[in-house]
């Protein structure tokens, strides 16, 4: 290689992983740290307590599918579309089955988030079906089948037993003056992080999703591990239908409309390459974080939810955009 | 206006990053001839052929195409410019019809619309040429291996080619189909095509080859009329005179047998392989692309299943139910593509390095004992950059195959399966590649090596075994060993030698 041609190299190699660099977990820092001080600017009242708990409470529940999904494109496959299905059907399993008790019913609204991520992780791992065509005809299912079952109606739990008022506490507990689900989602946080750093599992599902090939002939169980990502997705998913069931006093098919994209979208501003093995925990609390920052400072600066919308739609086309420039850039998928 | 070369190259050069592929070749094809290009894996044909099909827009030097300059610099370019491509993976679309196949970006239009007659009729005009006489609209899946090659045949000459390229255009055709091939060949020439032809079988290129240009390191060595060569000859210019390379010292005799194969079967890969591998052994396999060496590997190591036979380690039948397994009993496999299933490649080298390892033991070490490990493997291999957090991407060729290697030494094997274990890399790290094979079989663990790279297979193996068409045809000896007995029972014909 000629001199110039070496240099040129490593400037390109540095502008890339300066670029990178921006979508690290330091990137996502200096990101909310740019919308803090924005929001300062929009509304005096952006830096209380209160409006602080105003931007987490919305998107707790988001924090916790995001974590979820985190697990499906660090490991390659992109995201689970049966979240929406997924989150309806586990939080109606939760109430219809108060007869149960409160930890009864619980547990039959995750066993049915689970049943479903293991029949998407044995389809997707195993059968090697497309995880956004097969997740997305899942849903579809899903939705026909808990109306079909429901004949249409949502369902209520009964506050005048103790298990029906139980249940409806279960997302309202406080500790410390911060809600009980937002340190449950934390607590999460640890354990994903540890999962995916320090154990054999997340090395193994680091490997699969960036690259397949040199997982399946390194001795990794590519299959079972596919499969593991989709059920520890779909079992985080149902502890937010179950706690969005309690949240909302009810059990309807549109619990969770939305959360599959806005999942999605905070994983990859947090730095969780669509590509797939690249990624931190710490980055997708970031992402949520942001999204949690920008639905409060567009609420505060007076914008309907509509418009939200559409702001969260471009910006998940342009973060995707721009990550992929970068992979195109740094050679992982040329041509 | 007619010229004698419808070919001629003058200082052709192209250089990748640290190396020159080919390296100021001139070069000139006659009209109407049968233009053999031999030489060994990494000589600069396929680079070559690629620039003449317009893959590059970098190369230097010139090309003059019936006495004109022309410029190659872009596929379409060299397509006006009248030269055709067929490659060794054919390139035709297989859910799409043969007519399709054949007219791709050409296809006849009435209006808006595709005229489906005229495209049949130009289609049937183009496979008449190849003699092959299948519907045109139905799906090329539905071919033979043996059709489809014509049909691809039938593609390039659909475009009047002057020249046509053809590499590898046998590797999957059975001996018959071959005779076919030259049959059609014989009436190209006839009809004034010239044919550069790229072939390792030796046998076929006598057959057919009016000359040959023999490659080496990315040079011309040579240019010779077929009838003033024979194929020993022919083979020590492919290789050269050995370089002054230095021989590396064995200081161990292979011991008692550790490693055993017996009668195993894949079928449809190979069938009834049988070898052992003693204590502080390198077996070599010899054979050409698509032998089955490749096939055999990915067995022994347990990612694909068997039918028939036994694996032994230590006289203990291994358990094979899966690749984890295998490597918890001593395996491991060095796979033959780095890019695709060696590494990670946007992952730390470190990542990499210990992948396997981590998963071998099912969790990972900590941080401490994982930097230890690192450096260790590091300094033997001598990496360069030593950069544990570096990514793979940021590595040489040379490097990069390092830490493959290091990634399967760090799982302390008892035996080590390599598959083209220095493949696109420079020789300073190929010696050193060498020497850490050299350094495993020294402390009595097996080697299993698969090398296309005959030079390494030779000073390497202690014995090698020549595979063909998934069979063990033979085995050589070490006293008996040397480039010139592999490649010519590795490209050894028996029906084709019965016509000399």
């Amino acid at each position: 290689m000629t001199k110039p041609q070496a240099n040129r190299d490593q400037g390109r190699e540095l502008e890339i992983s300066l670029l990178r660099r921006c979508f690290s977990a330091m990137g996502i820092s200096v990101v909310i740290v740019l919308l803090v001080l924005v929001g300062r600017v929009v509304s005096p009242d952006f830096l209380s307590t209160d409006n602080l708990f105003n931007i987490i409470r919305p998107v707790t529940l988001l924090g916790i599918v995001a974590l979820g999904v985190m697990f499906i494109t660090y490991g390659g496959h992109f995201v689970d579309l049966s979240i929406p299905a997924i989150m309806a059907m586990s939080g109606m399993v939760a109430v219809a089955a108060q007869g149960l008790g409160l930890v009864g019913s619980v547990l039959c609204g995750l066993g049915a988030g689970m049943t479903i991520g293991l029949i998407n992780g044995f389809l997707i791992g195993y059968l090697r079906l497309n995880p956004i065509i097969w997740t997305l005809a899942m849903n579809f299912m899903l939705d026909g089948l808990l109306r079909w079952f429901t004949g249409g109606v949502q369902v209520y739990p009964d506050y005048s037993t103790p298990t029906g008022a139980m249940f409806v506490q279960l997302s309202r507990g406080e500790l410390g003056g911060v809600p009980g689900i937002t340190w449950f989602w934390l607590g999460l946080s640890v354990l994903a992080a540890w999962l995916v750093r320090r154990t054999g599992f997340g090395q193994q599902l680091q490997l699969t999703g960036a690259a397949y090939d040199v997982a399946a002939t390194s001795g990794v169980p590519v299959r079972r591990i596919i499969l593991l990502s989709f059920f520890i997705s779909s079992l985080l998913t149902a502890c937010a239908g179950i706690l969005l069931a309690s949240l909302s006093k009810q059990g309807t098919f549109t619990n969770g409309m939305g959360y599959d994209f806005n999942a999605i979208t905070a994983v990859v501003v947090g730095g969780v390459a669509l590509s797939g093995g690249v990624g931190s925990v710490f980055g997708v609390l970031g992402g949520v974080l942001v999204i949690g920052l920008i639905g409060n400072i567009m609420t505060l600066a007076g914008w309907g939810s509509f418009d939200q919308m559409v702001a969260r739609g471009v910006i998940f086309v342009l973060v995707v955009a721009l990550m992929t420039l970068l992979a195109r850039r740094g050679g992982q998928s040329h041509e | 206006m007619k010229h004698e070369n419808i070919l001629e190259l003058r200082k052709l050069t192209k250089r990748y990053p640290g190396t020159l592929a080919v390296d100021r070749v001139d070069l000139a094809v006659r009209r109407g001839e049968v233009h053999a290009i031999m030489g060994e894996n990494g000589a600069g044909k396929s680079t070559l052929m690629k620039i003449l099909a317009g893959s590059f827009d970098d190369y230097t030097g010139d090309i003059f195409i019936n006495g004109q300059k022309a410029r190659m610099h872009s596929p379409s370019l060299a397509k006006s410019q009248g030269v055709e491509m067929i490659y060794q993976e054919l390139s035709l679309a297989g859910a799409l019809s043969v007519g399709e196949n054949i007219l791709v970006g050409r296809l006849p239009r009435r209006g808006l619309f595709i005229d489906k007659r005229a495209m049949e009729r130009e289609a049937r005009r183009c496979l008449s040429q190849v003699g092959l006489n299948v519907d045109p609209g139905q799906p090329v899946d539905m071919l033979s291996q043996h059709e489809a090659q014509l049909v691809e045949i039938a593609k390039a000459l659909g475009n009047n080619p002057s020249v046509l390229v053809m590499d590898e255009p046998t590797s999957a055709l059975s001996r018959s189909e071959v005779k076919r091939l030259f049959a059609i060949i014989d009436q190209l020439k006839q009809r004034g095509v010239t044919i550069i032809y790229i072939s390792h079988h030796l046998a076929e290129v006598f057959m057919i080859a009016d000359r040959m240009t023999v490659m080496r390191d990315g040079r011309k060595i040579v240019t010779v009329p077929t009838q003033q060569v024979d194929p020993a000859t022919l083979v020590e210019m492919m290789i050269g005179k050995p370089v002054g390379q230095a021989c590396i010292q064995r200081r161990c005799v292979p011991g008692k047998k550790r490693f055993r194969v017996r009668h195993l079967t894949r079928r449809g890969f190979f069938h009834d392989i049988r070898f052992h591998i003693r204590a502080g052994e390198i077996l070599g396999i010899g054979g050409l692309a698509g032998a089955g060496r490749t096939e055999l590997a990915r067995v022994l190591c347990g990612i694909d299943p068997y039918e028939a036979g036994d694996i032994l380690l230590d006289g203990r039948v291994l358990d094979h139910r899966s690749m984890r397994r295998t490597m918890k009993q001593g395996l491991a496999y060095l796979t033959e593509d780095r890019k695709l299933q060696g590494l990670a490649l946007q992952l730390t080298a470190q990542n990499n390095l210990l992948s396997a390892l981590h998963i071998k033991r099912g969790g990972l070490l900590g941080a401490r004992k994982q930097r230890d490990s690192f450096v260790s493997h590091a300094e033997q291999l001598q990496l360069y950059p030593a950069q544990p957090k570096r990514q793979v991407t940021q590595f040489s060729g040379g490097n990069q195959q390092k830490i493959l290697l290091g990634k399967w030494l760090a799982t302390a094997p008892e035996v080590l399966i390599l598959d083209e274990p220095t493949r696109g890399v420079d020789v300073g790290a190929k010696q050193i590649i060498h020497e850490a094979i050299v350094n495993l079989v020294d402390v009595g663990k097996c080697v299993l090596l698969i090398s296309s790279d005959l030079p390494e297979l030779v000073t390497l193996s202690d014995r090698v075994v020549i595979m063909r068409k998934g069979h063990f045809v033979g085995e050589i000896g070490k006293d008996q060993l040397s480039e010139n007995t592999v490649l010519l029972a590795a490209s050894r014909d028996p029906e084709a030698l019965a016509h000399d």
